[in-house]
Parts: structure tokens; sequence; C-alpha cells
């Protein structure tokens, strides 16, 4: 591809990331300090540890993923099917601990009506509790919400990785031995990526203000601002980073 | 012999997945020795309503910063050390020990530094509290930051380990612990959290129900026998909250890297190595893993249905 | 050179005589940002490292006032969102500053000041950032000098990421970065303990009895602890044994951070101890009315 294109290509990929990153952080169901009371719903920690930490786990499928595949399709989805299992699977032993543990039964306190399953949620309830568990409408959301995220924290580091700092170029320019250049070049994608994501993930949990139960909680009508901060930002970092690789000749 | 190196790849994937699970374990009883994370709202309120406790109270943000930086500084020095030619059987353990003395100085900072920031509500600074805890929390992070340790240095030469030396993973050491300390603390106080907080920091409310607002703050403070600290919380959670955790890290392991090398097999990847089957594998890779995305969606349906069933409504006041 | 470490010296030890950070907010923050900008500007490979930890130490400690500052009010998500914030836009202005460098590398020997070019296109992107999360149209958080805020973390990150990347790297040159700093995953534990000092302080000490003067403590006291650990990485990666960027400077970086850190660790518990209800070495617990 030729300089143009590449930049333009980079550029795409970590706005697609930074946008995503937003989107997953909207649809996650988190319910911060109160929900490890079992007094909101939704997971029992923080929306940016969570996304995070659903993200890199897509983000090691992604690069052992990125060494033997070259289609940027297939990396970024590789890396979003291995946020979506981390959440997948996080979601599903925390209901088992509250079901088992605590005697609780997963209720959503937003809506009276489960959106998907119908099921009447307010008699379920505890007074004075803003739900608790993790209903179906919630898991479908943070199932969904980890895939987004995890799509993007990927796609955003094939993109650095192959494109803006790629090793072979690192081989040309500084004559180091291949496997030291990759080495250099996934590191240095892995952690732009989070940089990037993070910050993005962040001014989306501002926008939420640290709790959400999923798309069917009403703070959701709120997405069209984080996603315009996102995009502003995301692309100042795009831009960044192809200066970076533009005065450091590795494009 | 190819087929033998196969058979390496997939003992090393269960070796990682073993030490997994241990060390999701240990990080969930360590944040419950230290009152971390989420449950640690309560303890903070507690003085602030008025009930004077000896609960530790060790705010090192997240967990899941406070592992990454764990692990990452135990990944460095064991890197250090590699480099400088010492056996990883030493390397990667005095990694652990310099990333839990680092754990154990933002202990004390952070307990002495909010318990003095809750002067006014008469919250006393007990220094048997503060002495008694460091060691346990010590000794529960170090088997943590070991295990991770112990599996981001399996990854990085896990290719020289089975065998195929095309397998390493392509990032640094040091960079893989950051990664799965991020993971494993943002596991565990996602679903650790929940024993220790909704069941054990409000044991002397009714259970079954959700902890309602106007009980924030009044935690139990009076143990089976004498005042509880937080050392007696390890022994109720290691029941049932800690393995469980466990088993989450360990399971989203087992189905990361099993999914991965499955689809390498099958895709005709593995043993030889062509990267013209990449693709293939990768694809293959991303069906196994939906399949068993859909088949936890099913479980949360079935979970969901069954607790409703069996609890049925809100009973009481 | 002297005259610039004598007087860095003597602004530190200024709150450790009265135990009290004399200048304000603005002013900490101006003093901060000038010795370590200037610590930058030098060439990498004429300053000790010892020189650059200082320099880490003021940016950092930069950093965590204004955490204190603007999570004074409550951020809704926890006080360690915004310093991982400020490392995430940290390690994008350091990959600039090198870029820049890199760039200016022909003109002359003092091209490490084009790393500032890094440094300032973060501020840009903080204070936008800040704007975004302020202006009540858009996420609206309401929180008073938060463009501010944010445009000064994205700086005090980026300042903070380019000096470890010079201690560890022996200076800012692109390939050497590349190679020592990030190829060896350094850049991790740069990113994690960077944020752990900008944001820790503050949450260790949270309470309605924090005390700015414990809280930046803290800070100091965690900039130690990770100046130890690259002095660590210098010792251990370089390949000179004597010389600026070799074995003895990364030990004497070793020696000196050690130092600072148990220095600011006795100060903090011996205040801590010193200003909480009362110390005791155990006892009963009562329920206040």
């Amino acid at each position: 591809m030729d300089p143009i294109t590449i930049l333009l290509v980079v550029v795409g990929c970590v706005i697609v990331g930074g946008v995503f990153a937003s989107l997953g952080v909207h649809l996650l169901p988190v319910g911060g300090a109160p929900a490890a009371m079992g007094t909101a719903t939704g997971i029992a920690t923080g929306t940016i540890m969570l996304m995070l930490g659903a993200a890199v786990t897509g983000l090691f499928t992604a690069s052992t993923v990125a060494t033997f595949s070259t289609n940027i399709l297939l990396v970024s989805f590789s890396g979003a099917v291995g946020s979506w299992i981390m959440m997948g699977v996080t979601m599903l032993m925390a209901n088992v601990i509250y079901v088992f543990g605590s005697g609780l039964v997963p209720v959503s306190g937003r809506v009276e009506v489960d959106p998907i399953t119908k099921e009447p949620q307010t008699p379920y309830k505890t007074p004075q509790c803003d739900g608790h568990g993790i209903p179906t409408v919630s898991y479908i959301s943070g199932m969904a919400g980890a895939f987004i995220g995890g799509f993007g924290g990927a796609i955003m580091y094939f993109a650095l990785l192959n494109y803006a700092f790629p090793a072979e170029r690192l081989v040309e320019l500084f004559a180091w031995e291949l496997g030291k250049a990759a080495t250099v070049s996934a590191t240095m994608a892995a952690i732009a990526a989070i940089g990037i994501f993070v910050a993005n993930a962040i001014l989306a949990a501002y926008n939420i203000g640290g709790t959400i139960e999923g798309f069917h909680d009403p703070k959701f009508k709120r997405l069209p601002k984080a996603l315009f901060s996102c995009f502003f930002v995301s692309l100042f970092c795009g831009v960044f980073v192809c200066v970076v690789a533009l005065l450091g000749g590795l494009i | 012999m190819p087929i033998e190196a196969v058979a390496m790849l997939f003992a090393w994937m269960l070796v990682i997945v073993f030490l997994a699970l241990i060390a999701c374990m240990f990080e969930d009883l360590e944040s419950d020795t230290g009152s971390q994370s989420n449950p640690n709202s309560q303890v903070q309120l507690a003085a602030q309503v008025g009930q004077v406790h000896r609960f530790f109270n060790k705010a090192i943000s997240g967990e899941a910063p406070a592992y990454a930086m764990y692990c990452t500084t135990a990944g460095v020095i064991a890197y250090v050390l590699l480099l400088k030619g010492i056996h990883p059987l030493l390397a990667i353990p005095i990694g652990a020990a310099v990333g839990e003395a680092f754990h154990v100085i933002f202990a004390t900072t952070a307990h002495i530094g909010r318990t003095a920031g809750s002067k006014r509500f008469e919250q006393p600074l007990y220094l048997d509290v503060l002495y008694g805890h460091l060691l346990p929390i010590a000794t529960h992070g170090f088997m943590a930051v070991l295990c991770i340790v112990s599996i981001a240095y399996i990854q990085s030469n896990l290719g020289t380990l089975s065998g195929m030396s095309g397998l390493n993973h392509p990032f640094a050491l040091p960079m893989l612990a950051f990664i799965w300390g991020i993971t494993v603390g943002a596991i565990g106080s996602s679903t650790g959290d929940i024993h220790y907080g909704t069941e054990r920091e409000f044991q002397d409310r009714p259970f079954g129900e959700g902890r309602r607002v106007v009980y924030h703050g009044k935690i139990t403070r009076y143990a089976e026998c004498g005042i509880r600290t937080q050392k007696d919380i390890v022994g109720f959670c290691v029941k049932y909250g800690g393995p469980c955790t466990g088993l989450t890290f360990g399971l989203i392991i087992l189905f990361e890297n099993w999914r991965t090398l499955v689809g390498m097999k099958l895709g005709g990847f593995l043993p030889d190595l062509q990267a013209i089957n990449g693709d293939m594998a990768a694809i293959l890779g991303i069906v196994i893993g939906i399949v068993i995305g859909i088949v936890l969606i099913m479980g949360n349906v079935t979970l969901v249905k069954w607790a409703r069933k069996r609890y049925g409504p809100f009973v009481g006041e | 050179m002297g005259e610039e470490e004598q007087k860095e010296e003597e602004e530190e030890k200024k709150p450790k005589a009265e135990f009290k950070f004399p200048p304000d907010e603005t002013g900490l923050g101006i003093i901060s940002a000038v010795i370590a900008v200037i610590i930058v500007i030098l060439p990498g490979t004429w300053v000790p490292a010892v020189i650059k930890a200082i320099g880490v130490i003021f940016a950092l400690l930069w950093g965590a006032d204004s955490v204190r500052k603007t999570s004074k009010y409550g951020l809704g998500t926890g006080v360690p969102s915004i310093g991982v914030l400020a490392m995430g836009y940290g390690i994008i202005g350091a990959l600039l500053g090198i870029a820049f460098v890199k760039f200016a590398e022909p003109m002359g020997p003092f091209s490490s000041v084009a790393a500032l070019g890094g440094v300032l296109l973060m501020a840009v992107v903080g204070y936008i950032s800040g704007v975004f999360s302020n202006h009540e149209k858009i996420i609206a958080m309401k929180i008073p000098g938060l463009e501010r805020g944010m445009m000064e973390l994205g700086m005090a990150g980026s300042i903070a990421m380019l000096l470890q990347f010079s201690i560890v790297a022996g200076s800012l040159s692109f390939d050497k970065v590349l190679s020592t700093a990030i190829g060896t995953g350094a850049i991790a534990l740069m990113f994690v303990l960077s944020m752990m000092a900008m944001f820790h302080p503050y949450n260790a000490c949270l309470g309605p009895d924090e005390k700015r003067p414990r809280t930046l403590v803290t800070s100091v006291e965690i900039s130690g602890l990770l100046c130890l650990i690259l002095g660590i990485v210098l010792a251990a990666t370089a390949t000179p044994v004597w010389g600026l960027g070799g074995v003895v400077d990364g030990v004497i970086l070793i020696a000196f951070s050690g130092i600072v850190w148990l220095v600011f660790y006795v100060k903090f518990v011996k205040e801590c101890m010193r200003e909480s209800d009362s110390v005791v070495g155990t006892g009963l617990i009562r329920t206040i009315e």
C-alpha cells in the first residue's frame, strides 16, 4: 500500500477502536461498589478496570493470532471473541456467587420487565436496593459490549502492529534481528493501543457516571455525547501515532 | 517428533490453566485479607457512621491496576535476572518477592493514610491490626504474583519449551505479566468481591436479600469469637468465593488458549507452522469461541430461571 | 549543571524541614514543570540518571497534585481513573516526543528540545478532552478546573514518561528507546508505576481529614520506588560499566532512589501516626453515637 493509504487506515482503525471502546463501556453492566454489596445490578467493579481486563484478554488472543494470520478482520474477531469469553465467564461466575453464595435472585432495578425474556423484575427485588445480580438482559448487553470493545482494541492493535510500527521496517532501519524487531513492534503496538483504549474508556465512564446496567438503562441515551468526544480524542491520537510512525521513519 | 511437540503444547497450556486457577484464587483471598477494592467502601464508611472497627483498610486503587503493578514489577525483575543468565526457578520467585515488597509498602501507606484521613470519626490506628495483616497480605499476594509471572514466563517461551520455536509469544515477559495482572485483578474484583461484600461483610443481616442502603457502613464488626479482623474473613471466603474466582480465571485461560490451539491443530497450522494455513486456524478458533460463548449465555439463562423459580418473589419487609 | 542540582535539592529539602509544601497548587505546578522541562531538554547523554530521576519525581508530584485538585469534587468512577488517563496520554506524548527528537537529530546536539513538541501536543489533547468532559452540552461533569487539570495531567504524564525513557535508554534517541525501554517491556512498568505515583497518594489519603503535604509526600515516596526499579533495569541492561548511562550510573540511581524512598516513607508513616486520632497497640472497639 502507498503511504497515504496506510496513514488513512491507521487513523481509521484508531478511531474505530476508540469509538468501539466507548460503545463497549456503555453496554457493560457495571455496578461498581454497590454491586459488591448486592445493592445495585451489575458486575462489582469499576467500568474501566472491567473493560480493560476484557480488552487485554482479547488483545492477548489477537496478538497470538496476529503471529500466524495477516487478515485484519480475523485478528480483530479473535480479539473480540476473547473479550466475549472473558466477560461471559466472569458474569456467569458472578451470578453463581450471587445465587448460591448470597441467595439472591438476579434482578434489574431500572426496568420492571426484562426486555428480552419478558420476566417481571420488581417483585423479586429487595426493597431499598437498586437491583442485584446480573439478569439476562444485562448479561446479553455485557456480552455485546465486551465483543465490541474487544474488537476495537484488537483492530487498533493490528493496525499499529502491521501498518504503523511494522517489524520489517525496524529490521531495515536499525539492522536488528527479526525476533527482536517483532518483540519491539508488538510491545509498542500493544502499549500504545492500551493507552488510547483506556483514555477513551475513561471518557465514556465519565459519561455514565461510573455505573450502568446495559442498553436498557436510561443512562444509555447519553451515548452520542461520549461517542462524539471519543471520536475527536481518537482522531487526535490516531494522527499522533501516524506522526510518530512518519517521523520515526517507520512508514 | 512434531506430534510430540503438539502434545507438549497442550500440556503446557494445561500447566498455565492450573497456575491461573491458583493465581486468581489467591488473588481474591489476598484482596479479602486486605479489604481491597469495592467492599472497602463499606470499611471506609463504617468509621464515618460511627462504627469504629478493626478492619484493614487497604485502598490501593482498584485491584486491576494494583495487580498490574505487582506483576509487572515482578516481571521486570525476573526478566532482568533472566537476562543475566540466572535460572528461571530462581529468577521468578525473586521477582515475585520484590513485587510483594512493593505490595506491602503500598498496603502500609494506604491503611495508615486512610486511618489518618478519618481522624474526626475517632477511628484509632490499631498497630496489631497493621502489623498482623502485612504478612498474610504478602504471602497470599506472593502466591498470586508467582503464578502470574510463571504464566508470563511460560507463554513468552512457549515455543522453546514445547520444541516449536516459532510459537514464542511476541510480547516481552513484563508486558505479559502486565496483561495478566490487569485481567486477574479485574476478575478478582468482579467475582470474588461479591462473596466478601454481600455475605461476609453483612453477615448479621438476613440471608437472601440485597444489602439495603440503610445497612451501608454498618458492617459486621464482631466475629464468631471476639472482634472481627480481616483474618477471620479469609477463612470464610476460602470456602466459596475464592475457589469460584480461581475457577473463573482458570476457565478463561483454558477457553482462550484451548480454542486457539484447537483451531491451529484443526486448521492444519500445527505441527508444520505453514503460514498458508494460518487464516483457517484463526477462523476455526473464532467459531469455537463463539460456540463457547453461546453455551455460556444459555448457562446464565438457565441459572437465572432456576433462581427465580426456586427462590420465588421477595418475601419479607 | 551543579547549580541546577543544588537548586533542586533545596526545593526538595524545604518541605522536609517544615513539613509543608509552601507553593500552592499553581505554584507547585509551575515550579515542578519548569524543573522537569529543563531536565528533559538537556541532552540525555550529558545528564546522569540521578538528575533525570529528580525530574521524574517532580513531574509525578505535579501530576499527583493535579489529580488531588481534580478528584476532590468526585469523579463518579473513583480517583484512579484520572491517573490512568494521564498515563494513557503520557505514552502517546512520549512516543511523539522521541519521534520529534529523531526528526530534529541532524540539527545539532540540543535535539532533545524537540521532545517538548510531544508534551505540548498532549497538552492540547488533554485540554480538549477536559473541555469535552466539562462542557454542559457534552459530558457535563461540572468539575471546576477540569480542563486545566487534564491538560496538566497530559503534560506531566508525557514528561515523566520521556524522562523515564531517558533514564533507561541513556538518551532520547529513537532506536535506543525502542530497543531498551520498549522491547524489554519496561514501558509497562513505567506506565503502571507512574500512574500509581499520580493517583495512589490521593486515593490512599482520602478522607475528610486529608492533608495536602501528606498526600504529596506519598507521591515522592512512590516515585522513589519507581526510580529504584528503573535503576535496576539500567544497571542490568547497560553495556558500558563507567560513564553516563552505564552500570555505575544505574547503581548510583538505585542508592539515591532508595534513600529518597526511605526518607519519605518514614516521614509519611510518622506524620500519619501523629495525625491520626490515636495510635494504640491493640484495643477493643466501641460504637460512637
